[in-house]
């Protein structure tokens, strides 16, 4: 075995390592921000993004910045592809997310600024929603 | 009118040429603020209406393709 093949194979040990790691991390991450979900100290708001209910941990708060981020940058995608305004398209999936996937128990924020819990029945939508 | 021009006599007899100039002016710029006023209020309501009026139809117009996106990218919506 050669110099250059052992350093490769160093290399891709730790890269794979380090790989493996941040895959943990971010599981670690989307775990927490589930159970905090489900628990209504994480909702949905109107605006199309994620926010704080009630106050969180740390992992918490940055797995819920983090995804905002990812969410904006893919809005701003589908908002040029749409030819609309980023808040426009934005709002749009407000408006499904609230519609369609916070469920009973979970926190979500309508426009008046106001967390409220979801129960049985459906959320009363802003105007705007059409 | 009249008035102006009369003002305009007197003004002058006094050795202040150029009053009733103004006082021609500042008529005429009064005149044209009143417009102003009177096309500005009529507009400023139809304005808000038709923003309304337009998000929502952009929003109705999206909704379905929002939804798809929602449905293909399950990573950026947890439960």
């Amino acid at each position: 075995m050669t110099r250059k093949t052992k350093l490769s194979i160093i290399g891709l040990t730790a890269i794979i390592a380090a790989g493996m790691g941040g895959y943990a991390w971010a599981q670690t991450g989307d775990a927490a921000l589930s159970a905090a979900m489900a628990s209504g100290q994480v909702g949905e708001q109107a605006d199309g993004y994620l926010g704080l209910a009630k106050p969180v941990g740390g992992d918490v708060r940055s797995a819920v910045e983090a995804l905002n981020i990812k969410r904006r940058a893919a809005y701003t995608d589908q908002a040029a592809k749409h030819g609309v305004a980023l808040r426009e398209w934005a709002a749009t999936i407000g408006c499904q997310t609230l519609r369609n996937r916070v469920k009973t128990g979970q926190a979500y924020l309508l426009p008046d600024g106001v967390w409220r819990v979801k129960d049985s029945s459906p959320i009363a939508l802003p105007s705007t929603c059409g | 009118m009249s008035f102006v021009i009369e003002a305009d006599d007197r003004e002058r007899k006094k050795g202040m040429p150029m009053t009733g100039m103004r006082l021609v002016f500042c008529g005429g710029a009064m005149l044209l603020a009143g417009g102003c006023i009177q096309v500005k209020a009529p507009e400023k309501p139809i304005e808000i209406n038709l923003n309304v009026n337009v998000k929502q139809e952009v929003v109705v117009r999206l909704q379905k393709d929002a939804q798809e996106f929602i449905t293909e990218n399950p990573e950026l919506f947890p439960q």
